[in-house]
C-alpha cells in the first residue's frame, strides 16, 4: 500500500472515522481504523458492532492495498500533522507516515482479524442533509438519556410515502417533526427505531452534503440496521428493539389558550429568570392579556420575576415548567415567535415556531412539555 | 463491654505526629469509643469528626501543668497510637456533659437491604425484564450459590438474573459463573443471564455484551411504585 493525501482531507477524514471506535473495545482489532488504497481513491472504516463509518476521500494511489492501524493514534497524529501532502505506506507489519519533515511508524493489527463491516440496506429515499440535521437535531433533545427504558433513547421513524415523522420523548417531553423527503419508491411506509446519540451525531456529521440517501433493512431480513450516505461517508447503525410509546395519542387536539412571545427574549428570560431556580424546582408562567410574567424561587431563598409581551388568546393561565426542558424546547424551536397552546396548567403545552402573532402556524415541529405541579 | 463515652467540653485538641493540627478553645463533642478511639466533633461536617486517633490507642487522662493550670485547663487527655508516635491531645478546659453507655453486640451493617428489596420487588414485577416473564423462583439453589432470580422468558427459556444495586465487573463475573454451571443442567439449558442493576459501570456492560449476557437498569423507585405518573407524559 502507498498513498499520497492532502493533509486537512486526509485529517478530517480520519476525525470523522475515529468518532465510532468504542471507547472500550472488548477485542483489540475494534480500536483500528481500516485504512485501504484502492485506484479510486483512499477509504477509511471503523466499526463498533453497534455503529459504522466509511469514509472515501480522494488520493494518488500508487500501489493499492490495505492495513489496520490504532484508529485513536492515527486522528491525534493528523490532528498534529503540519500543512504538508501526507504519504502513507505500508511495509511488513508496519505503517509509515511521512508529512514535510515528520516521520512516523505505526504498528499494524492484524488486518484477517477485523470484522466485515455490515453492507449498506436498500436505499429507501433520500432527504437534503441540512434539513435532515436540523431535524433530527431538534428531535434529539427529548430522548431520554439514562437505559433505564431503552426504548425512549432512540428517535422512532416514520415513513410514509414523502412525509418522514421524527419522534422522541424522555416521558417528561415529546417532540416530533414532520419533513418531506424523495423515497425511491412509491407507497413506502415503514418505522424504525434509532438511537437517538448516534443518530443525532451522524446527521450533524452529514449536514454538509447536498443529499444524505437513508438505507433500512427491516427487523425481518435479520437484525435491523438503518444506513446514512452522504459526501462520501456511509454509515450504518443497529436499530433498538421494542415498542415506542403510542406518541400521537400525547398530542392535545384541542387548546383552551393560545400565547404567542417572541422567542429570543423568552429564552433570555428564562435563563435569567432560571437563575434563583434550585435544582428540580421550576419556572412559573403567568399569562395575561398582552404581558408574560416569569417567576422563579420561591419565598425561603432568591427570587427573581420577569415580564414580557404576549399575545394571548383564550384564557389567562399561570404554569410551571422545569427551565432546563423549556430552554431545550426554545432552541429547538423554528421562527422568530414561539406560540405555546395550553389545555390547562396540569395538562402538557404544545410549543410550536411561528413568525408572528398573526402568522400561520407551522405544525411541522412541535415540542410538547409536561408542566411541573406547584404546591397552592 | 462494648461502652461508649460522650463527653461535651469546652476544650483545645493539638494533634501531632504524621501531621500537626490544632483546633482553638470552642465547645466540641468528643466520642470514645469502646475499641479505645476518640473522635472530637463540632456541630457540622456531617460524619466527620474535626479530629480523631484511630485503634489501637491509649487514651490517659492527667492533671494539668502549671502554664496550663494558668490557662484554665482542667484537665490534659493524651490519646496515643499503639503502634506510631501519633498523640492527640486534648485540653478540656470545662466539662459541660459526661456520660456513658453500653451498646451490646454489634449486628453490624446491612449494606445489601436495598439489593434483597430489589429482588423481592422484581420478583413480583418479572414482566420489567420483559413481556410475558414468569418467575421459575427466587434464590435458585446451584452448587455455588443461590442464583438470584430464576425466570422463563416467553418462549420458555431459562433465563438467571443477577440482581445488584451497582452493576460492577464482579457481578458479571459472578452471573458467569453461574450460568456456566446452570448450562450444564440438560433441563435448564440453554441458560441466558441478565444483569438487572440500578446503574450499571461502562465496563461491566462491555464485558456483560461479550459474554453475551444482557443488562437491564432498574428503577428502584419505579417498583417501588414511587414515582408519580401524573407529573409525566405517560
Amino acid at each position: 500500500m502507498k498513498f499520497s493525501v492532502d493533509r486537512d482531507v486526509l485529517a478530517e477524514a480520519v476525525a470523522w472515522a475515529a468518532r465510532t471506535l468504542p471507547q472500550r473495545p472488548p477485542v483489540p482489532v475494534l480500536a483500528g481504523l481500516l485504512v485501504a488504497a484502492t485506484p479510486e481513491g483512499l477509504q477509511l472504516s471503523a466499526f463498533d458492532y453497534e455503529v459504522s463509518a466509511r469514509i472515501e476521500v480522494a488520493a494518488e494511489v500508487a500501489e493499492p492495498g490495505s492495513a489496520l492501524v490504532s484508529g485513536r493514534l492515527l486522528a491525534e497524529i493528523c490532528r498534529a500533522l503540519p500543512a504538508r501532502p501526507v504519504e502513507m505506506s505500508s511495509s511488513d507489519a508496519k505503517v509509515l507516515l511521512s508529512c514535510g519533515s515528520t516521520r512516523f511508524t505505526l504498528l499494524t493489527l492484524p488486518i484477517e482479524e477485523y470484522p466485515a463491516l455490515p453492507d449498506m440496506p436498500a436505499v429507501a429515499g433520500t432527504v437534503p442533509g441540512d434539513l435532515f440535521a436540523h431535524a433530527v437535531g431538534q428531535v434529539s433533545v427529548a430522548a431520554g438519556r439514562d437505559d433505564t427504558l431503552p426504548v425512549l433513547t432512540g428517535i422512532r421513524v416514520e415513513i410514509d410515502g414523502e412525509r418522514v415523522v421524527l419522534a422522541a420523548t424522555d416521558r417528561y417531553r415529546l417532540a416530533v417533526r414532520e419533513i418531506d423527503w424523495v423515497p425511491e419508491r412509491g407507497g413506502i411506509s415503514t418505522v424504525a427505531l434509532v438511537p437517538a446519540r448516534s443518530l443525532a451525531d451522524t446527521a450533524r456529521s452529514l449536514s454538509t452534503a447536498a443529499t444524505v440517501s437513508v438505507s433500512l433493512a427491516g427487523q425481518s431480513s435479520g437484525d435491523g440496521l438503518v444506513g446514512f450516505e452522504g459526501n462520501g461517508r456511509r454509515t450504518t447503525q443497529r436499530l433498538l428493539d421494542g415498542e415506542f410509546p403510542k406518541f400521537r395519542s400525547l398530542l392535545p387536539s384541542e387548546s383552551s389558550s393560545v400565547a404567542v412571545v417572541e422567542t429570543s427574549a423568552f429564552v433570555e428570560a428564562v435563563k435569567r429568570v432560571a437563575l434563583v431556580a434550585e435544582r428540580n424546582t421550576p419556572v412559573r408562567l403567568s399569562f395575561t392579556d398582552g404581558m408574560l410574567t416569569l417567576e422563579a424561587g420561591s419565598g425561603e431563598e432568591a427570587q427573581a420575576s420577569e415580564a414580557l409581551e404576549a399575545v394571548l388568546t383564550g384564557d389567562e393561565i399561570t404554569i410551571a415548567f422545569n427551565p432546563a426542558y423549556l430552554l431545550d424546547g426554545l432552541a429547538a424551536l423554528d421562527g422568530s415567535h414561539t406560540r405555546i397552546a395550553f389545555t390547562a396548567a396540569s395538562k402538557p403545552a404544545v410549543l410550536s415556531g411561528t413568525s408572528g402573532p398573526d402568522a400561520p402556524v407551522d405544525d411541522s415541529y412541535r415540542y410538547l412539555l409536561m408542566p411541573v405541579r406547584v404546591a397552592g | 463491654m462494648r461502652a461508649v463515652r460522650l463527653v461535651i467540653a469546652r476544650c483545645s485538641v493539638d494533634y501531632a505526629g504524621r501531621l500537626s493540627a490544632h483546633l482553638p478553645l470552642a465547645q466540641r463533642l468528643l466520642v470514645i469509643k469502646a475499641d479505645g478511639s476518640v473522635l472530637v466533633h463540632s456541630d457540622g461536617g456531617s460524619y466527620k469528626p474535626l479530629n480523631w486517633m484511630s485503634p489501637p490507642c491509649t487514651l490517659e487522662i492527667d492533671e494539668p501543668g502549671e502554664a496550663d493550670v494558668a490557662a484554665g485547663v482542667e484537665q490534659v487527655w493524651t490519646v496515643r497510637h499503639t503502634k506510631s508516635e501519633d498523640r492527640l491531645v486534648i485540653s478540656v478546659h470545662e466539662v459541660l456533659h459526661d456520660v456513658t453507655h453500653d451498646l451490646g453486640a454489634d449486628p453490624g451493617l446491612v449494606k445489601d437491604g436495598v439489593e434483597g428489596h430489589l429482588q423481592v420487588l422484581l420478583a413480583q414485577h418479572v414482566h420489567t425484564l420483559g413481556e410475558g416473564w414468569t418467575l421459575v423462583r427466587r434464590e435458585f439453589p446451584t452448587a455455588i450459590g443461590p442464583v438470584d432470580l430464576m425466570c422463563r422468558d416467553a418462549s420458555g427459556a431459562a433465563v438467571a438474573v443477577e440482581i445488584k444495586r451497582r452493576g460492577e465487573i464482579d457481578g458479571v463475573e459472578q452471573l458467569t459463573r453461574y450460568l456456566e454451571l446452570l448450562n450444564r443442567d440438560p433441563l435448564l439449558a440453554p441458560v441466558t443471564g441478565v444483569l438487572a442493576a440500578q446503574q450499571i459501570k461502562p465496563q461491566a456492560r462491555v464485558l456483560a455484551a461479550d459474554r453475551g449476557i444482557r443488562c437491564v437498569t432498574l428503577d428502584y423507585d419505579a417498583l417501588r411504585g414511587l414515582d408519580d405518573p401524573t407529573q409525566r407524559l405517560f
